[in-house]
């Protein structure tokens, strides 16, 4: 992504040579802080060059063992093996697929067509049946880009054809999306479930109230944005259009029972479930739909599979830093200073939400979870904080830090869709942005909201 | 050169395809094995498919340590490139080739550590024997506990990707270094979708 295309100003050469050399001494400061400072150091500097956050992990984690300590390096070997010989991990190249599916295939079409019959003859209208369409599609899908890409890349034009001003689509559409990541399935709890040994379904399960409930609080801000400056509104869809559109995007809607139902009810373990999905993503696509032309299904695979090896590279390579983080007992020195210092679990949560949202300002969502998680997890087991609960705080963190400059990945795609500047859609997502962060709050200190569907279902 | 990127594009497509049939397929006989349908449930309960798990993981390292190196290709390793794109032009190019030889440098390095593990986790043994060399009192490596493979053999997607790896960061930096160009992935892009939305409008970059 270069600079220029953003709108933003390349710096002068003086003003560059003094942030260098501030990041550089704040570097040497930090690592003068020990062992764990000389690594975070090298981490931070070897990622400020660009290279992709993997690289730097894995160079990270070599230098480390070279240099400061007596492991062997065959232990790090057989890592590199087993560090991701794990069937929960698999099922995210599943949901990739099934993603990738769904997005080709026109479920993502119908899905709007439903929403907007349903909801669009409200104020907001169209936009209002992008947040519902959103939903929807988050409930099959598990990434939220792509939710952002199907949904978006459909309702955007419809909606400026119809008079509502770009931003105001952009900013919608953007922050609906990341509904994808909260809503089950989820790319980023398979990650946290990996990274940490909790359970996918239990995740899963946490993940719909709270997804309903950011669903409804973005929806009541468009409805009111929309009220106010009198956006335009659909006609009402009669009853029989309705049912006639919910038939039409029932084979899509069905994938919800199939994911859900199936890992409920035991069927399927989550990575059997993903796979399902994918085949019957893939049927759905190309035999029922017909949206998707058989000789296109290798570019969809060969996309699917770049975007998993791309994943799984940077979770081979965490997997890695968080050996040497326990070998260093790293979690262990953090969780007894905590302690000691009496942080409470409110100021803690706190510490986490910003920690978090910082570093959503500079990586991506599998980066943050596979680096963090290890790191976070066991100080917030000794604060007798529910793990599940802990997942879904960091999965809506992620989806704040997906909106929100420089690195949310929901705003480059939404600015790839609607051609904006990332200052400008920026600007668009604000009203919504807050909304996320007044839940975030609410997620944070309510345990109770995503713990008890997981409870009542008796999965904890 | 065209060869080895379309047979890298045909591995990772028919890897990952597969293994989706292989589940898909493992699920339905673990249902369709307890209908009592006489005749084909007997058939059913004969075959054996606990290997389907192990099989799906052994192909999936295998796609992920190629498309690992596919990826670099299409530029869909990310990165923190805040810092570096704000940077001065010369100094920014310097960056990123610094990042770039990191790349080369660490798939080298775990290319060769995976070599070496390979090698002494039974490749040693089985090449010796292969060669009718006495490989004296050589482990024979261990074999996967479900389809019985030797491990090293499987464990070959790591040496080999990271190699692969390598040489396709070094092209990268190549490129960059001469022409200035990085290979850039666009999420945004979707073929097909949105455009019979709007058949009337004018294509975008389209001058005629």
């Amino acid at each position: 992504m270069s600079a220029d295309a953003l709108g933003w100003a390349r710096m002068t050469p003086v003003r560059a040579g003094r942030w260098l050399a501030g990041i550089v001494a704040a570097l040497i400061a930090i690592s003068l802080l020990g062992k764990v400072g000389f690594v975070f150091a090298l981490l931070i500097a070897l990622m400020l060059t660009g290279m992709p956050v993997s690289i730097s992990l894995g160079l990270t984690v070599l230098t480390f063992l070279f240099t400061l300590t007596t492991v062997p390096i065959e232990a790090v070997a057989l890592k590199l093996f087993t560090g991701i010989e794990n069937f929960e991990i698999m099922a995210i190249p599943f949901f990739i697929l099934a993603g990738n599916f769904l997005t080709h295939g026109g479920v993502a079409r119908r899905m709007i067509d439903f929403a907007t019959s349903m909801v669009g003859h409200w104020y907001g209208g169209l936009a209002l049946a992008g947040v519902l369409a959103c939903a929807l599609f988050a409930a099959v899908s598990g990434s939220s880009p792509a939710t952002v890409v199907a949904i978006g890349s459909i309702l955007l034009p419809a909606m400026v054809k119809q008079g509502f001003p770009k931003r105001f689509g952009a900013g919608v559409i953007t922050t609906s999306g990341a509904l994808g990541i909260l809503i089950p399935p989820s790319i980023v709890m398979v990650i946290y479930a990996v990274a940490t040994s909790t359970s996918v379904g239990a995740l899963f399960m946490a993940g719909v109230i709270p997804g309903i409930i950011l669903a409804t609080m973005l929806g009541i801000t468009t409805w009111y944005r929309a009220w106010r400056n009198g956006y335009p509104r659909m006609p009402r869809a009669t009853w029989a259009q309705r049912v006639r559109a919910f038939r039409r995007s029932m084979w899509g809607l069905a994938l919800i029972a199939i994911v859900m139902g199936g890992i409920y009810s035991g069927i399927f373990t989550p990575t059997e479930a993903a796979a399902m999905s994918a085949v019957y993503a893939f049927v759905v696509a190309v035999f029922i739909y017909k949206d998707l032309p058989l000789r296109r299904v290798p570019k969809v695979l060969l996309d699917s599979a770049n975007m998993s090896a791309m994943l799984l590279y940077i979770i081979t390579n965490a997997v890695l830093f968080s050996f040497l983080m326990t070998h260093e007992n790293i979690p262990q020195v953090m969780a007894d200073w905590i302690i000691n210092h009496q942080l409470g679990v409110v100021l803690f949560l706190l510490v986490v939400n910003v920690l978090l949202l910082l570093a959503g300002n500079v990586m991506e969502p599998s980066s943050i979870v596979l680096i963090l998680a290890p790191i976070l997890f066991p100080v917030a087991m000794k604060l007798g904080i529910n793990p599940i609960h802990f997942g879904i705080l960091m999965t809506v963190n992620m989806e704040v830090g997906m909106c929100h400059p420089p690195v949310g990945l929901n705003l480059y795609v939404a600015s790839g869709i609607t051609k904006m500047g990332i200052t400008e859609l920026t600007v668009a997502v604000l009203p919504w942005l807050f909304t996320m962060l007044v839940f975030l709050v609410l997620v944070t200190y309510v345990p109770a909201i995503s713990l008890w569907l997981p409870r009542a279902l008796g999965m904890l | 050169m065209k060869v080895l990127d379309h047979l890298e594009e045909w591995i990772i497509t028919f890897l990952i395809g597969a293994a989706t049939l292989i589940i898909f397929v493992a699920v339905i006989h673990r249902y369709a094995s307890g209908l009592p349908i006489p005749g084909l449930q007997d058939w059913l309960i004969s075959l054996n498919f606990t290997w389907a798990q192990e099989l799906c993981i052994y192909m999936f390292i295998w796609m992920a340590k190629f498309g690992a190196a596919y990826g670099v290709r299409t530029g869909i390793h990310v990165g923190v490139d805040v810092l570096v794109n704000r940077l001065p032009e010369t100094w920014s190019k310097k960056f990123i080739l610094a990042g770039l030889a990191g790349g080369v440098l660490f798939t080298a390095l775990v290319g060769t550590l995976g070599w070496v593990f390979v090698w002494e986790n039974g490749m040693h043994y089985a090449v010796y024997h292969a060669l009718g060399i006495d490989s004296g009192d050589l482990p024979e490596g261990p074999t996967a506990p479900d389809l019985e493979w030797p491990t090293w053999i499987v464990y070959c997607a790591v040496p080999l990707g990271s190699y692969l790896m390598c040489f396709r960061f070094s092209q990268v930096a190549w490129h960059f270094a001469k022409r200035g160009e990085l290979p850039h992935h666009d999420i945004a892009y979707v073929e097909g979708l949105g455009a019979d939305e709007d058949v009337l409008a004018p294509r975008g970059g389209d001058a005629r």
